[in-house]
């Protein structure tokens, strides 16, 4: 499920959403640019264990967020051990693991309203050259909305195929979902139009 | 013109080549109001007119004296719509953030609009679900959800259309009971369920994008039923 919000009272739930996504980016930032050996990397797989404690969510919670990107993880791990070492593959693919964990902590902390405000406010210099901040943050809170919609007709009509015997391919997949799908933004636009009086 | 609440003047859309209503005529003041009739009678072209969804082709309408046409915006703030599929009226991801949404751009603190919001969701008995996402509510739960947004909004008609056409029978009763028994503001409501438009105070019936028959609900409905014995 896209939402992943964790109702809480910690710290980090109570801390602003704008202050949260700036510490974020530059830890992000550090985490890609100055993690360069293991001992750096477990400072910094450290840093988000302690993010996740303080947040109330426990080691458990951390570790459902690593197995829901497990995938991910044996995708980067296998290709890249391929034409790297060991070590520079698990430390390429620690830090991109780290930075989609504190990604996942932030949305499990911060209610998406609170996010789109933040991003409401960080947009407003962009009025100058004719974009409505209150439109781009309506925007990503609708596709946020939209994806397990969209995930859920990929399953609908794969389950009408396996009913009539029809084999998994791409192009059997594509072309139904891709009518769903514009219909549904059909309905939503007039929904939006209906509730928004925009 | 004459002034009542919903006002429909020699009213035709065509969608193309296709026509979807045409010379529709009606003067509507009464509280519950109930359109019937076939699939592709003009039904939900109706319904979607009453707040400028879709506009006419030729002929004049008015709702709460403003021109859908022209006055779009500011007919949608008194008039709320729900449709019959209730997935594709969620726009925000949580439940209690789809509520709140109705609320976008009042100048309210974000303090009272939360309060606000938990008042809503608990006389709809939504509070449990407050921060779950949206989709996984069940079908009759997400209507509910709709209407518990629409109604947040305090709007001064609600438009409903075919609003228990996806519901097993205890939602349908549910909603029926919140359109019908709780609502205080005028209601539009198109529907195949013969049990809502009985509790109307005026049925109109629809057949090839034409207004067919209009007047007391048992006698429409009879006549209704009748012809499609």
């Amino acid at each position: 499920m896209i939402t992943l919000y964790r109702p809480g009272t910690s710290i980090l739930h109570r801390a602003p959403a704008g202050v949260k996504i700036l510490v974020l980016a530059i830890l992000a930032l550090a985490i890609s640019l100055l993690v360069r050996d293991l001992s750096s990397l477990a400072l910094a797989a450290a840093v988000t264990v302690g993010a996740y404690l303080l947040a109330g969510l426990g080691v458990t919670g951390l570790a459902a967020q690593v197995v829901a990107i497990r995938w991910i993880i044996v995708t980067m791990l296998g290709t890249q051990l391929v034409f790297l070492s060991a070590r520079l593959a698990a430390l390429n693919t620690g830090r991109v693991v780290i930075v989609i964990v504190l990604v996942s902590l932030l949305s499990l902390t911060t209610l998406t309203a609170d996010l789109l405000d933040a991003t409401d406010r960080a947009c407003q210099p962009l009025r100058r050259i004719g974009v409505d901040p209150a439109q781009v943050a309506l925007l990503l809170a609708m596709t946020v909305t939209t994806i397990p919609v969209i995930a859920g007709f990929a399953s609908t009509i794969r389950d009408a195929q396996r009913a009539r015997g029809v084999p998994l391919r791409l192009q059997f997949l594509v072309v139904p979902l891709l009518i769903m799908s514009l219909r549904h933004a059909d309905d939503l636009a007039d929904a939006v139009a209906a509730r928004a009086s925009e | 013109m004459s002034g009542a609440r919903i006002e429909f003047d020699d009213v035709s859309v065509a969608f193309g080549e296709r026509r979807a209503l045409h010379g529709v005529s009606v003067a509507l003041d009464q509280r519950r109001i109930g359109i019937i009739g076939s699939n592709g009678s003009g039904k939900s072209t109706f319904a979607r007119m009453l707040n400028g969804l879709v506009a006419p082709s030729s002929g004049q309408v008015r709702v709460l004296g403003l021109d859908p046409a022209h006055q779009a915006k500011q007919l949608r703030r008194r008039v709320g719509f729900v449709f019959s599929n209730p997935d594709a009226q969620i726009i925000m991801p949580t439940v209690a953030e789809d509520v709140a949404f109705s609320l976008r751009g009042r100048e309210l603190s974000l303090a009272e609009k939360r309060d606000r919001t938990a008042a809503a969701l608990e006389r709809f008995g939504l509070t449990e679900h407050a921060d779950a996402p949206a989709h996984s509510l069940s079908g009759g739960q997400k209507q509910l959800l709709a209407l518990c947004a629409v109604l947040f909004g305090d709007p001064d008609l609600v438009v409903a259309d075919e609003p228990t056409a996806l519901l097993d029978l205890a939602n349908t009763r549910r909603i029926r009971r919140h359109l019908l028994d709780e609502l205080s503001q005028q209601l539009v409501v198109a529907t195949h369920d013969m049990r809502i438009a009985a509790q109307c105070d005026i049925v109109l019936r629809f057949e090839n994008g034409g207004l067919h028959d209009q007047g007391e609900p048992a006698a429409v409905i009879h006549r209704y039923e009748r012809d499609h014995a």
